[in-house]
């Protein structure tokens, strides 16, 4: 089980690894990131007792949001050490690749 | 609420800051203004008038009437207070959460595809339950079957939000009818 920001680390690099994800999520009024030190991981905020995670989605989206969402939480599962795992979907970003 | 208490609490503010200069003016006898010439006095004689009218019963209808109202405006900004604010992200079930603009935008990209609508403006809200609620403005061209294009709507952004599994809890639609080159499309 990680924390802190292990836990912030490994819960963004199991996002952007999930199909669907394009980048993490910055927050809108107030900036969603784990600060340790001089580290920082933006799009993860991990309390206590929960975990919430920020990411943008990729346009098109390859499968419904709450499929990405359950994914996200599958994955980050092992490290959460039982955390309440909530996912924020704050934009969808058309991907580089996608000509649109 | 919040913009309100933000402006309750700006005028509060500057009308503090004021205060003070008026003190440090008054204080130091700055300008020629000492403390003595403020009518203290007129005013405490003022309140203990009030007060005296209030311990006989001696209100005017006009004095009752406008403290009525003052009790009414206080409970109701009390009750206001109290209301707990409307969430600023869409909850889809099973803590997962999206933005407004994400609602939006999705609604965006296929009402405008719909056949017959030659424009669309959208907004979504958060609610407490699960599920966004949607108002969709869509315009159309004069003497369509307005009906039928509403309904066709109305369909199109349901199935689409589900396919996204975007959950909505409300969906108004609206159509008006425009001069077609006053609109984005001007063919549909």
């Amino acid at each position: 089980m990680a924390d802190g920001i292990q836990l912030a680390r490994a819960a963004s690099v199991a996002a952007l690894a999930t199909e669907g994800v394009h980048s993490m999520g910055r927050g809108r009024f107030v900036e969603a990131a784990t600060y340790e030190g001089r580290e920082k991981v933006s799009g993860v905020i991990v309390g206590p007792e929960d975990l919430e995670i920020h990411i943008v989605a990729r346009y098109p989206l390859p499968r419904p949001i709450p499929d990405i969402a359950e994914s996200i939480r599958e994955r980050v599962a092992p490290e959460a050490g039982g955390r309440k795992t909530t996912v924020v979907v704050e934009d969808v970003e058309v991907a580089a690749d996608e000509n649109l | 609420m919040r913009i309100f208490n933000r402006v309750v609490m700006m005028l509060l503010l500057a009308g503090l800051f004021v205060l003070g200069v008026y003190m440090v003016v008054y204080a130091f006898e700055l300008f020629g203004y000492s403390l003595s010439s403020l009518p203290f006095s007129g005013f405490s004689n003022g309140l203990q008038g009030f007060a005296n009218d209030v311990e006989r019963g001696g209100l005017s209808v006009t004095t009752l009437i406008i403290l009525f109202l003052l009790v009414l405006l206080g409970l109701l900004l009390l009750i206001a207070e109290f209301k707990p604010p409307s969430p600023s992200r869409v909850r889809m079930g099973n803590g997962t959460y999206t933005t407004r603009r994400v609602v939006e935008d999705e609604v965006s990209a296929v009402a405008d595809e719909v056949p017959g609508v030659l424009g669309s403006s959208v907004s979504a809200k958060a609610q407490r339950r699960p599920g966004a609620q949607v108002d969709i403005e869509g315009t159309v061209r004069r003497g369509e079957d307005v009906g039928t294009i509403r309904e066709g709507l109305r369909s199109t952004v349901q199935e689409h939000l589900s396919r996204r599994g975007l959950p909505v809890s409300k969906l108004n639609v609206k159509l008006v009818e425009a001069d077609p080159r006053q609109t984005k499309t001007r063919v549909q």
